[in-house]
């Protein structure tokens, strides 16, 4: 698979602060990939470094064999910024227009790209006002279809839904899985659950540092787990859980929420196991083919 | 290494065109301009003929100007370009510092640069938006030339083909001399946190600047050179018409260049 992306002991600093430290990673053409991680834990910084916006302070960085910023990517990787605005002088379709000026598409071929993209983000009614003249939530969507525009292969989009109301969070979701096989999306989100409906890899950042994840790992070093999200509160589920064939063991996560270690083997142990949740009167939330993402990277066992 | 895409300058050249001329603020400004030159047109450059032969028009020149030698302009036949040019050759350096004080850090404190960065290279935005404020100017300065020599038609027709290739040159001559004032707004927009800094900052250059190179120079004459790095340095001999080519055209042309490669330099590093 082509490698889009290749990051080598990437540091940022600013100033004392080291913003990255010694980041290594590469994001290859397809699924989604998912950059999560607290408030400060570098996600904007290596944004603002894969889109050229800042300089690293050591360390190499390749976009499609480019130094990002490079003039080859342009039109190839399209980014929603995070706080970025569009001029509040001019018409969104006037910008847009101008956008795709620049990345080279002709007269009408851009004034379609235009109404398309809008389309795509739901607002095409809006293409003649001014950014001022929109909500918040509008504003965000025309920036999200700024990076739309022509054919690009990769699309970073910061904090995409961040302040969208569900139904239009959900859009822009669907939005990103419908285009998922024509550019590869890089995204970075606060909410997991959103990140593991769509990415299958995940860059986890904490403090500058980077550890990779798969989205549902459903095997860890040879290890098969699920997790079991149960409706309300039952007494000794851990133990009755770790009573049932095949189970190494069992820990909770959260509130009414089991990782089961199992040994794989010809029987079904997932049907098995809401077969047992049934006898048991237990009435289960949501089951789920190995970790959930929350759990892989915050959940520590104790 | 710098990219140009000579495609790419123009098209963020012609947006700058766009933003004056149809924009609410832009269009405010070329109204005020409007009104101010429909004043200068209707008053000294109306009355031209008679300022010029007045003789207390020296007088008055050598307190408004200072001892700059204006003798050569009163020997031009079409007095309302020679008022046109004296006028002009001040007040639209002036003007540029305001006109153009938001050429980068209005996009760059809203975030649109971002955007703009994805499909331009910062050369080509900090180097075309120069020359669409070049290109701004070049349309006021032509329309208020057009406008004097329409002035000039009307007082003596027979002057109005001398009048025309002579306006052609100040157009010329003008458009050089704003340069470097445009590209030191080009250069202070690449570190100034909003264009009401940069103009202040543009303010202080010229004035701090001027106080410690007379200091300087107070002490050890010598540094008198470092007057060249001030843009308009040489006005005062363009007014009489008494700069040669090198200090009419090459000064300016040289600060400009340096100015806009410092500014790009900066900009090429700078975060976005």
């Amino acid at each position: 698979m082509t490698v889009l992306i290749q990051a080598q002991g990437l540091s940022k600093n600013y100033g004392a602060k080291r913003a990255l430290d010694n980041v290594s990673f590469e994001i290859k053409k397809g699924a989604p990939v998912a950059l999560v991680g607290p408030n400060g834990a570098g996600k904007t910084t290596l944004f603002s470094l894969l889109c050229g916006y800042i300089l690293p302070s050591s360390g190499k960085l390749s976009v499609m064999g480019h130094t990002p910023g490079n003039a080859a990517l342009f039109g190839k990787l399209t980014a929603l910024p995070q706080d970025a605005q569009l001029d509040p002088r001019f018409s969104i379709a006037h910008q847009l227009n101008f956008y795709g000026q620049l990345q080279g598409l002709s007269g009408a071929v851009r004034k379609k790209e235009t109404a398309r993209v809008l389309e795509l983000v739901g607002l095409s009614e809006v293409a003649k006002q001014r950014p001022d003249d929109l909500s918040h939530g509008m504003r965000k969507r025309v920036t999200i279809a700024q990076a739309l525009i022509g054919s690009p292969e990769i699309v970073m989009l910061d904090e995409a839904t961040a302040g969208l109301d569900p139904i239009h969070a959900r859009e822009v979701r669907e939005l990103v899985s419908s285009l998922s096989n024509e550019a590869t999306f890089i995204l970075s989100s606060h909410d997991l659950t959103e990140l593991e409906r769509l990415c299958s890899g995940v860059l986890h950042l904490d403090k500058g540092v980077l550890s990779e994840h798969q989205a549902r790992s459903s095997t860890q070093d040879n290890k098969h787990f699920i997790t079991l999200q149960l409706n309300q509160h039952y007494d000794d589920v851990e133990a009755k859980l770790a009573g049932l064939a095949h189970v190494h063991h069992v820990y909770m996560s959260q509130a009414k929420e089991y990782v089961i270690e199992f040994e794989k083997n010809a029987e079904p142990f997932d049907i098995n196991l809401l077969h047992f949740c049934y006898q048991q009167g237990w009435q289960y939330r949501q089951l789920v083919n190995g970790h959930t993402l929350e759990n892989q990277i915050f959940h520590k066992e104790s | 290494m710098t990219q140009l895409h000579p495609k790419r300058l123009a098209q963020i050249a012609q947006f700058e065109l766009v933003r004056l001329f149809l924009t609410k603020r832009g269009l405010l400004a070329v109204a005020a301009f409007a009104i101010c030159w429909l004043l200068i047109l209707r008053y000294p450059i109306a009355q031209s003929v008679t300022l010029i032969s007045s003789p207390d028009f020296a007088d008055f020149a050598r307190q408004a100007f200072g001892a700059i030698g204006i003798s050569k302009l009163l020997d031009w036949p079409e007095s309302e370009l020679a008022v046109y040019w004296l006028i002009a050759l001040f007040s639209f350096p002036s003007f540029c510092l305001f006109l153009c004080s938001d050429q980068t850090v209005g996009d760059r404190q809203r975030g649109t640069l971002r955007f703009l960065s994805l499909r331009a290279t910062r050369s080509e935005i900090i180097i075309g938006r120069f020359l669409g404020q070049l290109l701004i100017l070049a349309a006021l300065l032509f329309v208020t030339l057009m406008a004097t020599v329409a002035m000039l038609g009307y007082r003596e027709p027979s002057l109005l083909l001398s009048g025309l290739s002579r306006s052609f040159m100040l157009l010329f001559y003008l458009l050089v001399a704003v340069m470097p004032f445009i590209a030191l707004m080009s250069f202070l927009n690449t570190f100034a946190r909003s264009s009401r800094l940069a103009f202040v900052l543009a303010i202080l250059f010229f004035a701090g600047g001027n106080i410690v190179i007379g200091l300087l120079t107070w002490q050890w004459p010598a540094f008198e050179v470092l007057n060249y790095i001030f843009p308009g340095y040489q006005l005062d001999l363009m007014a009489g018409q008494r700069a040669g080519v090198t200090l009419a055209l090459g000064l300016p042309l040289l600060q400009t260049a340096v100015l806009l490669l410092a500014g790009d330099r900066i900009f090429a590093r700078s975060s976005l």
